[in-house]
């Protein structure tokens, strides 16, 4: 019952916090200088059918008219047009999405993988070279341009050892791409039995993946080590020493409470990822949400780049409110 | 207190605070010191961010080429003697425009993050002394820190291409956009630091005491927040390095020919696939180095400002970070 | 040495020194050749101030001394083995199970995490090797011991959820719970409200006289231990200066620093008034490299307390002092 009661208040504050994204947003790309008309239609058209473009797309109207209408068209689930593509917002962000959405989760996957453990190895063993491998390797992977990483992977691996077919979008030219069920290529093919298409996306995932996932190691190893070193440090544990308990129940101890920060890092890095993997994107030419979004704001296309921004914030929040219900299941405390 | 008196009073006040500014400078340089010796590994930072300062500011002494001039005979030239770390596609060298492209880099990253600093600390501390308040000045804080989230939420990297479309593109808009993107960041930081120290005993008997507003926040709050925002003010840096050149990366930051590690990056971008790594890994390594030396420097202000670690520093040998 | 000669000893320090070595600093010696002995089933009581070095001790005997600290010189015998030469993993066997401590500040002590009967379970499990009902049943047992109402249902809570007092009651039933030869408590009473300080030593002496189990108890209120302790002894800067039985202890110690600890807290306005005078501090050349530690305090102090340091001599049978003109008393 509780439950429910701080589902539902949560929700309620959802909503607020979504119109005020969109209001920024909106703001923001209402400030950039250039008129989407005149850039639709081309510079040989003439003024006429520029007047009556933007009547149609309501540009003439004052901009809160203009808010309120998009608003209203965004209850509806009308995202608007993208000029560049002619397609519906929605119906680009529905395969797009899921193509960073599918990156960005196997990224943090390995990311947490090198991460965590790592993380917890260097806290244990501080005196050791561990310790110091760890420091170090939480400060060169936040240095690391991602997109430099990106490259220097691809002339690895693609250019010099010819290990790996060619490094563009999301699976092979010659490869049909799975049936769309979640819109993850991966999990697509291994459900349709499209064994081409599984090897095809695994392939071209593995550069992509590995680039963030070193990467985004880094911060989640500095916050597994120092949670886990001030966990380890901490009264309670100094006191299970004390009763003799063997070091490693101390240590699992020790990392259940540490696992409330760790999985803040996880969640917020998370939620950065979408926005944030833009860079990586367009090195694979990944075709990816947030690559969409910066064509937009680069070519003055406004649909995508809202759109883009209210889907990247639901995002974000649904992860912190899941988030939360794990802080709820882990720590006693809260339930209070 | 008659005139006379009062005067004498603030004179020694004054000459007793200048001395024990003094005392605190020197204590706080030989701990330095001590700590440096002890620590060498973190003296790297310094010496990072130094270098690349000193290349970048003696650049045109000591640059083989000109970094804007393209010699197009000599195009995609590996690394040899007469071009140090190679030409790219235009015939540009790339090591002149390595040494040059600092200069852009770091004047964009260390101005825009210091006005972020600056600007979002002001607002912080305010509205953390002034938020559990009553009355319109609460109501604000409460106004302000909304904004704060609904601006973090949005993802970064197009807000700060939103916001260089806005300016225009120009050295000046990057500057704005960096501080933008910054300032929430340090608004939290500093909110909650002045949260923490408010509520100490300390400055709540000052406050009953009829000590003014802004006395207890330069005499108390201030001294024991710097430090936390002098940590994350390096890191900072090197963070708006990395995102100044992801903006040109992708067009949206500094215009070519002008020298700058991520558009330099870009250029090379095509060249890679066919086997001419060096103008891109090159520019991007001292872009990495350079940003390790700033995250370095951060996590030593981090190490240095610890009172905890203070003690342990004078604890066995060899020290360790943390210890009971 | 009388009492305890003929009794097997459980637990036995000699010349126990303690050093602490900080890095660019001068080394603290925080413990001086202490030696202390405790036998089967006694409960001895260590008194001292703030600083004396009573949870070096305690932490000493544990073999937890925190870094830059170490043991310098001198054996720690328990049960006949030199626990100062024992490597960590057999350390570690005995902690919790044969020597066990009882902690201050117990909700801060506790694991958040777990619930209360989970983490004594964990204990019963480790050490003892019991299955899980047997340890859930151990627990259980040792909770209604230590007089914690409604155990089952306090079994599932969270140290959060605990009153100090009820707090201390499971860290105790967690220093027992193994049945240990040695419990230290480490000023684990201190913070409690007085009444429940009262109940739970009663609780404790009760339990180890039941077991036979022996008691090291640290405080710094010589008071609370009068009811309590079988023996005495007083801390000071890292030296035993007085160990005396309680009853001869409290009749009139020899000790000038026991004289003034009792003093402050007594009823006798004459007695405070003798004991708790303002000593005029020394100049640092009137101190000899080896003088008494307490000179600079001391009410009794001649001109032989500053050059030679004293030894701990035996008064009476049973009876030891660290001065050279004890206090005399007429035995009343």
């Amino acid at each position: 019952m509780v439950i429910l009661r701080y589902i539902g208040s949560r929700l309620l504050f959802l909503v607020p916090q979504i119109v005020g994204i969109v209001l920024v947003g909106f703001i923001l790309i209402k400030a950039v200088p250039g008129d989407p008309a005149t850039l639709m239609l081309g510079p040989m058209a003439s003024t006429d059918s520029i007047a009556r473009l933007r009547t149609d797309l309501g540009l003439d109207q004052p901009l809160p008219v203009q808010f309120l209408i998009y608003l209203q068209k965004l209850a509806h689930g009308d995202f608007g047009t993208s000029w560049q593509t002619t397609q519906p917002v929605l119906s680009d962000l529905r395969t797009r999405f899921p193509a960073t959405l599918e990156l960005v989760t196997y990224g943090m996957l390995l990311a947490l993988l090198i991460g965590i453990p790592l993380g917890v190895l260097s806290a244990v063993r501080k005196r050791g070279a561990i310790g110091k491998i760890g420091g170090m390797y939480g400060l060169v992977a936040g240095a690391l341009p991602d997109f430099w990483l990106a490259l220097v992977l691809v002339f690895v691996f693609y250019s010099e050892l010819h290990w790996l077919a060619s490094p563009i979008g999301r699976i092979d030219i010659s490869v049909i791409p799975p049936d769309t069920i979640t819109g993850f290529y991966t999990i697509d093919s291994l459900l349709t039995g499209n064994w081409d298409a599984l090897g095809s996306s695994v392939q071209h995932l593995l550069l992509p993946v590995i680039t963030l996932g070193l990467i985004n190691a880094g911060p989640i190893l500095k916050m597994t080590q120092s949670t886990m070193d001030r966990m380890l440090q901490a009264d309670f544990s100094q006191y299970e020493r004390l009763c003799g308990l063997p070091p490693q129940l101390i240590m699992r101890h020790a990392f259940r409470n540490a696992l409330p920060s760790i999985i803040t890092i996880v969640s917020v890095l998370y939620g950065f990822l979408i926005g944030g993997a833009v860079l990586v994107e367009i090195v694979f030419s990944w075709g990816g949400a947030g690559q969409y979004a910066v064509q937009g704001v680069l070519n003055s296309d406004f649909n995508p780049v809202l759109g883009f921004v209210i889907f990247s914030a639901l995002f974000s929040l649904v992860v912190y409110f899941l988030v939360d219900l794990a802080y709820l299941a882990i720590d006693p405390r809260i339930r209070h | 207190m008659p005139l006379p008196l009062q005067n004498r009073f603030n004179a020694e006040l004054k000459s007793a605070v200048w001395s024990l500014i003094l005392e605190r400078t020197g204590y706080g340089l030989r701990y330095f010191v001590q700590f440096l010796r002890v620590y060498p590994g973190y003296a790297a930072g310094y010496i990072i961010v130094l270098t690349v300062a000193l290349v970048a500011a003696v650049a045109p002494l000591i640059a083989p080429y000109s970094p804007v001039n393209a010699d197009a005979s000599v195009y995609l030239q590996p690394p040899a003697l007469s071009h140090v770390l190679g030409t790219d596609s235009t015939g540009m060298d790339v090591f002149s425009r390595v040494i040059f492209a600092p200069r852009i880099d770091l004047a964009i990253a260390v101005i825009g993050t210091l006005v972020s600093s600056i600007v979002g600390s002001s607002i912080g501390a305010w509205v953390g002394y002034f938020q559990a308040t009553t009355g319109i000045r609460s109501f604000l804080s409460s106004i302000i820190m909304r904004a704060a989230d609904v601006l973090q939420a949005f993802p970064v990297f197009v807000f700060a291409i939103a916001l260089v479309a806005v300016f225009g593109q120009s050295i000046n808009s990057l500057v704005l956009a960096i501080a933008f993107v910054n300032i929430p960041i340090y608004l939290r930081l500093m909110r909650s630091q002045v949260l923490r120290i408010r509520d100490m005993r300390y400055v709540e008997a000052a406050y009953i005491l009829g000590v003014p507003d802004w006395v207890i926040i330069g005499r108390h709050i201030i001294p024991n927040s710097i430090a936390p925002a002098l940590a994350q003010l390096s890191v900072n840096i090197g963070w708006s390095i990395l995102l100044t050149a992801g903006l040109s990366f992708v067009g949206a930051g500094v215009r070519a020919p002008t020298p700058e590690w991520g558009s330099m990056i870009a250029m090379g971008f095509p060249n890679v696939m066919t086997g001419q790594w060096w103008p891109s890994v090159f520019p991007g390594l001292a872009l990495a180095i350079t940003v390790f030396g700033f995250a370095l420097i951060g996590a030593s202000i981090e190490f240095l400002a610890d009172p905890r670690r203070r003690r342990t520093l004078a604890s066995g040998k060899p020290p360790l970070p943390t210890q009971a | 040495m009388a009492m305890s000669s003929s009794a097997t000893l459980v637990l036995e320090t000699r010349d126990l020194t303690v050093s602490y070595r900080p890095y660019g600093l001068p080394p603290v010696q925080a413990l001086r050749k202490v030696n202390v002995k405790i036998a089967l089933g006694e409960i001895l009581g260590l008194v001292g101030e703030s600083g004396a070095g009573k949870t070096t001790l305690a932490k000493a005997i544990m073999g937890v001394i925190p870094q830059p600290g170490a043991v310098e010189f001198g054996q720690i015998l328990f049960n006949g083995t030199d626990l100062v030469r024992q490597p960590e993993h057999k350390l570690n066997q005995l902690r919790g199970r044969a020597i066990s401590i009882i902690v201050a500040n117990p909700r801060g002590e506790l694991n958040p995490l777990l619930s209360i009967g989970e983490q004594l379970t964990n204990l019963a499990r480790f050490h003892l090797q019991a299955s899980v009902r047997q340890a859930r049943q151990l627990a259980l047992d040792m909770l209604r011991a230590v007089k914690i109402p409604d155990p089952a249902r306090r079994f599932r809570a969270y140290p959060h959820e605990l009153s100090g007092g009820m707090a201390q009651r499971v860290v105790i039933a967690a220093g027992l719970i193994c049945a240990p030869q040695l419990v230290i408590s480490d000023d684990a009473t201190s913070g409690l409200d007085v009444t429940v300080q009262v109940q739970i030593l009663d609780l404790l002496k009760k339990l180890a006289r039941e077991r036979q189990t022996s008691m090291l108890y640290i405080t710094r209120d010589a008071g609370v231990a009068a009811n309590f302790c079988d023996r005495i002894a007083i801390l000071y800067k890292g030296e035993i200066v007085e160990e005396a039985p309680t009853a001869a202890f409290f009749a009139g110690p020899a000790h000038p620093y026991s004289n003034l600890l009792l003093a402050a807290f007594s009823h006798h306005s004459a007695l405070r008034k003798r004991w708790s005078r303002e000593v005029e501090p020394l100049a640092k050349d009137e101190i000899g490299g080896s003088a008494c530690l307490f000179a600079d305090r001391c009410l009794l102090r001649q001109g032989r307390c500053f050059h030679e340091h004293p030894q701990l001599r035996e008064l009476a049978p049973g009876r030891f002092v660290r001065c050279h003109f004890p206090v005399e008393r007429p035995s009343s």
